[in-house]
């Protein structure tokens, strides 16, 4: 295969710039904190055949999975010229319920089939279900929420008045839902409109072979990732703290096999599927190994469907990794994610162990907040945020401190955008010091907040770390467990990792995040500090 | 006499006016400190001017008469810098000593910032540095609620104990945000006074930026507190060098009067002593010299809609103007945001210096790794990685010898050898020199979307002002790849920005988060009037320092507008019906708007504008349109993989009127500009060239 290079990055420049319009265009527009102040989003550029063409950079969890939903759209709806797909199903194309996907068709006139798919991934603050912020505790996914199969929001340009009405029937926020799905549209419409004026300065065919071209070069690139890991089959394992229901850890077991340039990861002897929330499928999964596999591509790479061409998922069905229907999945594409990464890190670690960083806080700190807002005479409220924590220690360097790793990147909400939005104020926001775990280089610390309500709030939390701390690599120490705490009257008391429940007015809720694992013995550092105070 | 400079990384051009005619000046730049090479050209200025100009061949100092002017000592020395300073200390984190008060229990929102990663598939990615440590931050006991209520006022004793700790710490500047200090600034003042009292240098954040978001406005009032020892000293140095080179050139008649000013971020002027006070509203200093410029040269010959492409060596700038420049406050310098208003300038990681290279799967690369002064180009003689500069040198788009006047000849041969080694998988020598400009065009192109297509606005309405060392290189085909009718190459590319800081106006920005639900039109108003007088009171006081009566000042009112519920606000006038306006904007820029639903003031913006005297270019009648008086010679130049035998003209022997089609190379003493196989040029009344496509 023979491409020119020049046109290969520009056409590379091109599409991510595509997605990357799309995003700044659903944040601004945007209604909901989480969206527009946090960036819980994500958009990506498909080919005709949904092969991902270009993400931008936005949230690993949304983007490795992405591709499903633009299969599932496919499979379920035809759509045509000026059809907008919405879906939220994670049994068909989704994740969990909040994260509301769109899916476009890119059509060009006398063209049978569309030339490309757009997409793009919006975590809602809510979606109805049992809990305010619909990622409280559930035993199925009926009580999580409103499930949304692949649906046409918009029909040959027209909006879907009769869905959108159902839809914010079934939702706490419905005002701030409507503005958020009005935002998602248009971004989708900014994607088109992009999308058509490359196709109109390079012509249809040059455009579809640049499409091909940038597949096999992103296959080619991870093929020399693959190439530069010693063959052989490398085991980790990690576990979740619990389901939140029983006391039982589950375990995330993963085996990575390396034949030159091609990879199997398979998830195996994984624990099965859970009564509580944490349960996976199969996207979360696929989406977990893409991240771990791209990172180890040091080079400026776009991050398309080719990077997965020589890697093989097996993901069980009826596992945590992969559950059947019905199980309540809300915690699956935060959690487990999160502990599949680090079960992957940790095979990965006997194979390549310059390169690999030891546990970072492997939660996402999940907490909703949901009431009535009594400054608004008592118009309904419901926020959901995650809090940050410390990352693992990298060889040769320490950890960040205050900071989402792999499969998060969302942002904080201010607190003067926070308080000023809810009846809630922060007592504090700081880093948690000691936290991060001793060695040679230390892992980041983790993060304290303290959120006082001024109301009586319906209050979700979904931790993990709480019992089993991050791991500690090449003899460096594990980071600290998270804790969650409410204090009433000033008297604290601690709560469980997972946990739903109402709180009174002037309770205060006081999470700890996890630090990161060491890396390298603690011997070295104190070794290392000597050196370099006798070289001052 | 009036005097602009703009310091540069290689060069620190002057331009001023003496006896009502335009000189430029061009001095080598001192990086280790600055206001040498300012000192250095105040001298050639006001002391040595007697001396003939030397040539640039013999003498790095050029010095170019536009008309002869006789000499004559004046009674007033202005003059006005663009800066560096700033940037780089920021860049290279040489600033002050800092200690940094807040709301106690956020002593850390400064380093947690946004609690996100700049890179998301990186194991190793760091956090930028804060710039003041853990140990050098103070939480105050003390509250402020949403609505600007004091919840928990801070006592005498804890404001005290807080002054303590920041005296023990030994800082050089001290800086104070507290949370909602833009609703309710009392505990910031408080802390401030006490902090005063004690002699510190304080930055206090309601004072900078009175706007919500408490990391970014935390993170701007560090980065001024930061500056502030720095600027404050390295304007103090200049203010010496001036009122020195007034005495002397005076000859040591009655004392003269010297001021001096700084060139801001925002494209306005303000007092050195301000800009010390507060040096993050400079930090954009140079790059807004070279905004301002264009847009002056371009609305003389005749365009309003303008991009302005200044391509240098390791970087370029573009930035869109529509009539009005366009500030932002979303700014991020050296990875930390600043929220103070810049012209909304962009900035990437692409220039002449540009390293290019292949990756592991064979795709062609060009930056943001830059070959810098050290090594350079393989064309200087000592680097072996080849740069932009160096595929403009294959392609005979520049030539070996004419490079800054003779001064420096470039090595093509040794070009031709490394490049030859590092082609890969290209065809041939050529191919892959046309590779290098088709990828350093294509990352140009990208960051022209940005500012452009991203924000609304179709680049086939502007014309294309390039300038910088290698703007006019690569302006007719990165117009061509957007279809930009137009390119416009200013007389002296080089002079540009320091002919802008000449322009500039005093300018002052205030602002205040009110947060106010749009209502009864009548209530609205009084509230927005109520909010205006405040800042228009504080902004007459300032400019009278600047020497403005209240008649001299022309003020903008403006509002930060969104629907209830957004976070991010569009900037619309304050006038008419700005509801309206605000539907529109938002229809413009995310393709729907709401009628239906309200809407908010987020935050009110007043500009006031003291206007300073302005020096005219000279307009001359156009002449004849041959223009082979300049021809200097013909040279085989590579367009398109084709070899084409090129005319070289000598661009000082240009004459108004001149015109001439592509492809054709035009050379300068600091520039050189490429005329494209099927674009046209034309030199305007203003000696600038304006090229077009022919079948445009």
């Amino acid at each position: 295969m023979t491409f020119d290079p020049t046109r290969l990055e520009i056409f590379k420049n091109l599409f991510h710039s595509v997605a990357e319009e799309m995003g700044a265009a659903l944040r601004r527009a945007a209604f909901s904190p989480n969206i527009k102040e946090r960036r819980d989003y994500s958009c990506a550029v498909f080919d005709g055949a949904g092969r991902v063409l270009a993400m931008g950079d936005h949230m690993p969890v949304h983007l490795g999975s992405m591709p499903m939903s633009v299969a599932a759209a496919i499979a379920a709806l035809k759509l045509a010229p000026g059809d907008v797909a919405l879906l939220n199903d994670p049994y068909a194309g989704g994740t969990h319920l909040p994260d509301l996907t769109m899916v476009m068709p890119v059509y060009f006139p006398g063209s049978p089939a569309p030339m490309f798919y757009i997409a793009n991934r919006a975590h809602h603050a809510d979606i109805g279900g049992a809990q305010a912020g619909s990622m409280g505790l559930a035993r199925d996914i009926f009580q999580e929420g409103l499930r949304i199969p692949p649906v046409r929001i918009i029909e040959r340009n027209g909006l879907n008045r009769d869905l959108l009405a159902l839809i914010l029937g079934n939702v706490r926020t419905a005002r701030e839902r409507e503005g958020d799905l009005t935002a998602q549209i248009a971004a989708c419409r900014i994607g088109e409109r992009r999308l058509g004026e490359i196709v109109a300065k390079y012509g249809r065919r040059e455009v579809a072979a640049y499409g091909n071209h940038l597949l096999a070069y992103s296959a080619s690139m991870m093929r020399t990732v693959l190439r530069s890991i010693p063959n052989g089959s490398y085991r980790g394992k990690d576990f979740l703290d619990d389901d939140g229901i029983s006391n039982v850890p589950l375990r995330i077991a993963s085996t990575i096999r390396i034949r030159g340039e091609r990879a199997e990861v398979d998830f195996s002897g994984s624990a099965p599927q859970c009564a509580g929330n944490v349960n996976a499928v199969a996207a979360i999964a696929y989406s977990a190994v893409f991240y771990v596999f791209r990172c180890l591509l040091d080079e400026q790479v776009p991050a398309t469907s080719g990077l997965m061409q020589p890697i093989r998922v097996f993901a069980p069905e009826g596992t945590i990794i992969n559950a059947r229907p019905p199980a309540a999945v809300a915690g699956g594409n935060v959690e487990t994610s999160q502990r599949m990464v680090d079960s992957l890190l940790r095979a990965l670690a006997h194979a390549i162990p310059k390169r690999i960083p030891a546990a970072s806080q492997g939660t996402m700190n999940n907490l909703t907040l949901g009431g009535a807002d009594p400054r608004r005479g008592g118009a309904p409220f419901a926020y959901y945020e995650t809090i940050a924590g410390g990352m693992g220690a990298r060889p040769g360097k320490d950890g960040v401190s205050g900071i989402h790793t792999h499969m998060t990147n969302s942002l904080n909400t201010p607190v003067e955008a926070l308080e000023e939005a809810y009846p809630v104020r922060v007592r504090c926001y700081a880093l948690r010091s000691g936290s991060g775990g001793p060695g040679l280089y230390r892992g980041g610390d983790g993060i304290v907040r303290e959120i006082e309500l001024l109301t009586e709030t319906q209050v979700g939390l979904l931790c993990d770390r709480r019992r089993f701390s991050p791991y500690g690599l090449a003899g460096g120490k594990p980071g600290a467990t998270g804790r969650n705490a409410l204090i009433v009257d000033g008297r604290p008391r601690l709560l469980a990792g997972k946990c739903g429940f109402y709180a009174p007015a002037g309770a205060i809720v006081r999470i700890e995040t996890p630090g990161g694992g060491g890396w390298g013995k603690q011997k070295g550092r104190t070794q290392r500090k000597k050196e370099r105070v006798k070289r001052k | 006499m009036r005097i602009a400079i703009d310091t540069g990384g290689t060069f620190t051009d002057c331009v001023f006016v003496r006896d009502g005619a335009l000189e430029v000046l061009k001095v080598p730049s001192t990086p280790h400190n600055p206001a040498e090479a300012i000192r250095h050209a105040l001298e050639k200025i006001l002391l040595g001017a007697q001396r003939p100009a030397t040539s640039p061949g013999s003498n790095p100092v050029f010095l170019q008469r536009r008309q002869s002017g006789r000499q004559r000592g004046e009674a007033f020395l202005d003059l006005t810098c663009g800066t560096t300073v700033g940037t780089n200390a920021l860049l290279e984190r040489r600033g002050g000593r800092v200690a940094l008060v807040t709301t106690a229990g956020f002593e850390d929102v400064v380093e947690i910032g946004r609690q996100a990663r700049l890179r998301l598939y990186d194991f190793f990615v760091e956090k930028p540095l804060p710039l003041v440590s853990r140990e050098r931050r103070f939480g105050l006991r003390e509250r402020v609620g949403y609505d600007g209520r004091a919840l928990a006022r801070p006592t005498p004793a804890e404001l005290a104990r807080i002054v303590n700790k920041v005296v023990r710490s030994r800082v050089q500047s001290v800086a104070v945000c507290l949370l909602f200090s833009f609703a309710n600034p009392a505990h910031e003042q408080a802390a401030a006074r006490a902090l005063r009292a004690k002699g510190l240098q304080v930055s206090v954040s309601h004072e900078i930026l009175p706007e919500f978001r408490e990391y970014e406005r935390t993170s701007t009032t560090v980065v001024n507190a930061y500056l502030v020892p720095v600027l404050s000293s390295y304007l103090a140095e200049i203010e010496h060098h001036a009122a020195y080179a007034a005495r002397e050139g005076r000859a040591g008649s009655h004392p003269a009067r010297t001021q001096v000013r700084v060139m801001q971020s925002s494209g306005g002027i303000v007092r050195a002593s301000i800009a010390a006070r507060e040096p993050v509203r400079t930090i954009l200093s140079g790059p807004a010299g070279g905004v301002l410029g264009a847009q002056y040269v371009a609305s003389r010959a005749g365009f309003d809609r303008i991009i302005t492409f200044d391509m240098g060596g390791t970087s370029t700038d573009v930035a869109l103007i529509e009539g009005s420049l366009r500030t932002t406050n979303e700014s991020q310098v050296a990875e930390l945001p600043v929220a103070v208003p810049m012209l909304d300038i962009h900035t990437v990681g692409a220039g002449g210096g540009s390293l290019a290279r292949f990756d592991r799967a064979g795709a062609l690369r060009v930056g943001p790794e830059s070959a810098g002064a050290d090594p350079g180009p393989i064309c200087y003689g000592r680097g072996e990685q080849p740069t932009v500069t160096d595929a403009h040198l294959v392609l005979g788009r520049i030539a070996a010898e004419g490079f800054l006047g003779g001064e420096f000849r470039l090595d093509e041969r040794r070009t031709r050898m490394w490049m030859e080694r590092t082609r890969g998988s290209m065809r041939s020598l050529e191919a892959f020199a046309q590779g290098i400009l088709d990828v350093a065009n294509a990352v140009m192109e990208k960051a022209i979307r940005v500012i452009s297509v991203e924000r609304g606005h179709d680049p086939r309405d502007y014309a294309l002002v390039a300038f910088g060392g290698a703007g006019g290189l690569h302006a007719c085909e990165l117009a061509s790849a957007l279809r930009m009718p137009r390119v416009l190459v200013p007389k002296f590319p080089g002079g540009l920005s320091a002919l802008g800081i000449l322009r500039a106006d005093v300018v002052k920005d205030f602002s205040q988060t009110v947060r106010l639900t749009v209502g009864a039109r009548q209530e609205t108003r009084a509230a927005l009037d109520h909010a205006f007088r405040r800042l228009k009171r504080r902004g007459l006081r300032e400019m009278r320092a600047e020497g403005f009566s209240p008649g001299q000042i022309c003020t903008d009112c403006l509002l930060d507008m969104r629907y209830v519920g957004q976070a991010y606000e569009l900037t619309v006038p304050a006038v008419g019906d700005f509801v309206e306006s605000f539907h529109r904007a938002h229809e413009r820029r995310y393709g729907y708007a709401d009628p239906a639903r309200s809407t908010e003031i987020v935050n009110v913006r007043a500009r006031l504008i003291g206007a300073t005297p302005k020096p005219e270019l000279p307009r001359r009648r156009e002449g004849g349109a041959d223009a082979s008086a300049a021809v200097l010679g013909t040279r085989r130049t590579v367009f398109a993989r084709h070899a084409w035998a090129t005319l070289v003209y000598d661009r000082a022997k240009l004459r108004a009127g001149n015109r001439f089609a592509g492809p054709a190379i035009l050379t300068e003493y600091s520039a050189t500009t490429v005329l494209s196989p099927g674009w046209r040029a034309r030199v305007d009344a203003y000696g600038n060239l304006s090229l077009t496509p022919s079948l445009a």
